[in-house]
């Protein structure tokens, strides 16, 4: 009998020490770039640079995680003095997204209700080269552009997880609606 | 012989009694707006609102044309006082078009360094369908809509496509004898 138990702790010890640690998902707002999100892992900054057609050379602002396989990032890049270009430019970075890759999703996205809704577009594709899946949500609001990217690694393997999606709607512009003891990021400074 | 000749004539002419009337398409301009586009038929210039919980309420400027019961528009709405939430606005317009309604199509639409999209839905109770195209230039929410009427039942008519296919900002585009597109009626 004793060993019977021995045995079946020693196969549940075993088996949580196989199960992936997962770690908590936790609140961030940034308050001078008017949003809040929620991600696991360490949140690190950074600063990215980008050029396309419309939007030019640019730098933006950066934070991403990496949890259990799974990147999440979020870029904003200002645009103040083009805020009226805001839908083109919003339109540009979506198309670029899915560009020469396989768009397996592609749909409006909303966030905050009434008269605060922002829209933008929800979408996920399929990296090239079985390098693994993204699902990413896009907005632009209040002269800033937003991208929201959860990419589910091939190492993950289930590219059906639920993480992304959690990822991407966790986004908040009303920052009344953040969570309270959310952790506060901050903006580094652009050249 | 001479009857069969008859007949023939007279098949050919009852075929083209038959056969609806479609107008020649024309191109139109407006050098204030910074579009043009063709359509077919006779031009009528209206005037309607536009709501939004976003946008509020907007006076907007149509101009339409119908023909083989296919309707056309360019619809026209300008926020220029609310300009800097051109995505939010846009987004507003395109999601109101096809909000209970059934959605068959939701693509990219790109013209001209222009970003917008098409969408294309069934009018509920069998009205119709439409096709539509959205794009967010200078202030105004430009949207070309074609509407294939029950009465013309072709709902997979080439006609909506070349409608809002044919919209383009660039105005040295347009052609040389496009029709300048007369101010909205007081």
């Amino acid at each position: 009998m004793r060993r019977w138990i021995l045995a079946a702790m020693g196969g549940c010890a075993l088996a949580m020490a196989a199960i992936p640690a997962q770690a908590a998902w936790k609140s961030y707002v940034n308050r001078e770039l008017g949003f809040s999100f929620m991600a696991p892992g360490e949140v690190k900054t950074s600063i990215g640079n980008s050029r396309t057609e419309l939007a030019g050379p640019r730098q933006s602002i950066v934070y991403s995680s990496v949890e259990d396989n799974i990147e999440y990032k979020v870029t904003v890049w200002s645009f103040l003095q083009a805020q009226a270009e805001g839908a083109t430019l919003l339109g540009e970075r979506t198309y670029l997204f899915q560009n020469h890759r396989k768009l397996l999703m592609d749909t409006f996205a909303r966030v905050e209700p009434g008269k605060d809704a922002v829209y933008g577009r929800k979408m996920v594709i399929e990296l090239p080269d079985n390098k693994g899946r993204v699902t990413g949500a896009f907005y632009f609001n209040k002269g800033k552009l937003y991208a929201f990217e959860a990419t589910v690694l091939p190492a993950h393997g289930d590219f059906g997880s639920p993480e992304p999606a959690r990822f991407v709607d966790s986004l908040v512009f009303t920052l009344s609606r953040t969570e309270p003891g959310a952790v506060e990021l901050k903006t580094p400074e652009l050249e | 012989m001479r009857l069969t000749a008859l007949t023939t004539l007279a098949g050919v002419a009852l075929a083209a009694m038959t056969a609806p009337s479609m107008a020649a398409w024309r191109g139109y301009i407006s050098h204030p707006l910074g579009f043009a586009f063709a359509a077919p038929g006779d031009l009528k210039v209206e005037k309607g609102m536009y709501r939004g919980a976003l946008a509020g309420q907007h006076d907007t400027l149509i101009y339409r044309f119908l023909d083989d019961n296919i309707e056309y528009k360019a619809v026209i709405i300008d926020v220029t006082d609310k300009a800097n939430d051109a995505a939010n606005l846009l987004g507003e317009a395109e999601y109101q078009f096809q909000q209970n309604k059934k959605l068959l199509m939701d693509t990219f639409g790109r013209v001209d360094r222009q970003n917008g999209r098409k969408l294309t839905i069934d009018l509920p109770n069998n009205g119709g369908r439409s096709t539509a195209a959205f794009y967010f230039v200078n202030g105004r929410i430009v949207s070309l809509q074609a509407t294939v009427l029950p009465a013309n039942g072709d709902y997979g008519t080439p006609e909506m496509g070349r409608f809002i296919d044919s919209i383009t900002f660039f105005t040295i585009r347009a052609p040389e004898d496009a029709i300048e597109l007369p101010a909205p009626p007081k």
